[in-house]
């Protein structure tokens, strides 16, 4: 069964992060922060072709961790598939012996470096929730039968930091309706406006892993509270990261990210940690949080 | 209407071999609307190409308000009004959407022809100057859940069960001066108190309907017509 089920099953507060394939074939440093990680957190994340820039693929580096004893989750974007593909990727990855996927639809070509990219889009990410449920139900999406069907642990993302609020919740009940057995969330800094989010979908009874941006700076926070979506930074976050010297930064990033941990862990089942490559926070994050 | 817009020029130039003999035809219909090949802009390309040295032998278009894709009507045109200048062309230059260019082939008994124009999208003339695009000709339409306004043209990925992440401040992640489609059907829908229309879980397009090519086939007397494509052949009967 899959490592990040059965701890969730168990109702441990569950760890998860994440790595980001390179463009090109050097893979030696990704597998490197992996093996980083891998004593700190349940699964890792392999995002597929993120921000819509052409990379190694996530299978691949899905089934490469797989061999080295990290629990892996197969990120899969309907961007850059049509339903045949998305489903034959489906049973290959798990046949390779991937367990755990995260439906997503993906950033549009147009945010990448092959804009001229037809965007595919066939399915949207809650027809793909849908369609790894009737995966594991043993069928494929037009209904005919499977030889031999897989069990994966299947989730998708939701943003809680979204207006209006009703409307990004109405998608994830959707998710729910469709399948989805666990939600990582976009970037939570605002722990007020995260509580709010979490009052409302508590009753959803689907885990959910916060999303920990490690926040290197406040020109990073800027950054995103004017150009990530679903992203804020509230002021006096950006202003103790202004007022840290660039040499104390790390550890400033980790004490932030250990005190939202600590603020949002009585509300959610778990946090996913996205380091943006400094992997040696994790498990520093994972200490002062006192995990 | 078919929004079009001239290809460049040079473009034009270049598909031309030297000598070749050419008969400008223009659309009066949405080609006009769009400054692309109306009769005023079908007149003005021939006298273009004459002063680049291109050998124009007539031109000519549907008159204003009739279109070019029109088959019994672009015939008359080219086959009896001109066909003195016709029978010397070796090709057509069409000013008109790619529909009317196609017609040319037909209306000429499979005469040799050069787009004069990018067919764009199929569009609403919002004003005199300009053209919308709100329909992408799916074959199957779903804005009845989604208070008019079609995810499929309005997103650019066409969701159809609500926005991506990528939204911010209602705007559309592909660009920040673009509305997100989700944001305006969630304010149309509580605007008519009708949010509930969003529920539920909604299967993906079928895009057999969406195949191409596609056709109609009218039963005028019997009230019936018949949508031809991969999804096979789907009859309605105005009873």
């Amino acid at each position: 069964m899959s490592k990040l089920k059965e701890a969730l099953k168990k109702g441990e507060f569950v760890v998860t992060s994440e790595v980001g394939p390179p463009k090109g074939v050097d893979i030696e440093h990704l597998l490197k922060d992996a093996e980083m990680l891998k004593d700190s957190v349940v699964a890792v994340n392999v995002t597929d072709n993120q921000s819509a820039v052409v990379r190694v693929g996530s299978m691949a580096i899905c089934h490469l961790l797989k061999q080295r004893g990290i629990e892996p989750v197969f990120q899969l974007v309907t961007r850059d598939r049509n339903r045949i593909a998305l489903q034959s990727d489906l049973l290959s990855a798990w046949v390779l012996g991937i367990e755990n996927v995260l439906c997503i639809t993906g950033d549009h070509p147009s945010l990448g470096d092959h804009q001229e990219a037809k965007p595919v889009y066939d399915f949207d990410s809650v027809n793909l929730v849908k369609a790894v449920s009737i995966l594991n139900d043993g069928k494929d999406f037009a209904g005919n039968e499977l030889e031999g069907k897989p069990a994966f642990f299947h989730g998708a993302v939701v943003t809680p930091e979204y207006e209006p609020m009703d409307l990004q919740i109405l998608k994830m009940k959707k998710k729910i309706d469709a399948g989805a057995q666990f939600f990582q969330t976009q970037a939570v800094y605002d722990v007020k406006s995260f509580e709010n989010f979490m009052n409302k979908v508590s009753g959803f009874n689907v885990p959910v892993l916060a999303g920990i941006v490690v926040l290197k700076s406040a020109g990073m926070a800027k950054y995103m509270n004017e150009n990530v979506a679903g992203v804020f930074v509230p002021d006096d976050i950006i202003k103790e990261m202004a007022d840290t010297p660039k040499e104390d930064r790390k550890k400033k990033a980790v004490e932030i990210a250990a005190r939202i941990i600590e603020d949002i862990k009585p509300m959610c089942q778990g946090i996913h940690i996205m380091p943006l490559g400094w992997d040696d926070t994790v498990s520093q994050i994972k200490e002062a949080a006192g995990l | 209407m078919h929004a079009t817009i001239q290809k460049p020029i040079e473009e034009i130039l270049g598909a031309l071999k030297p000598d070749e003999k050419v008969f400008v035809v223009g659309c009066g219909n949405c080609a006009e609307k769009c400054h692309s090949g109306g009769p005023k802009e079908t007149a003005e390309m021939a006298e273009r190409l004459k002063k680049r040295g291109v050998n124009v032998v007539g031109f000519a278009s549907t008159e204003s308000g009739k279109s070019l894709c029109k088959l019994s009507l672009t015939r008359k045109v080219l086959m009896e009004e001109h066909i003195d200048e016709v029978e010397q062309a070796d090709s057509f230059l069409v000013l008109s959407c790619g529909q009317g260019i196609h017609t040319v082939i037909d209306a000429t008994d499979g005469g040799f022809v050069h787009p004069g124009c990018d067919t764009i999208f199929g569009g609403e003339t919002y004003g005199d100057n300009i053209i919308k695009e709100y329909c992408s000709l799916c074959g199957e339409c779903i804005i009845d859940k989604t208070g008019g306004l079609c995810p499929v043209t309005l997103c650019p990925k066409g969701l159809l069960n609500g926005p991506c992440g990528g939204s911010k401040d209602g705007k559309c992640e592909v660009n920040k001066d673009q509305d997100c489609a989700w944001q305006l059907i969630y304010d149309r829908l509580k605007k008519f108190n009708r949010l509930s229309d969003l529920e539920g879980y909604k299967e993906p397009k079928n895009y057999a309907k969406w195949s191409r090519p596609r056709w109609l086939e009218l039963d005028v007397e019997n009230k019936k017509s018949t949508f031809n494509s991969l999804a096979g052949s789907h009859t309605v009967v105005r009873d």
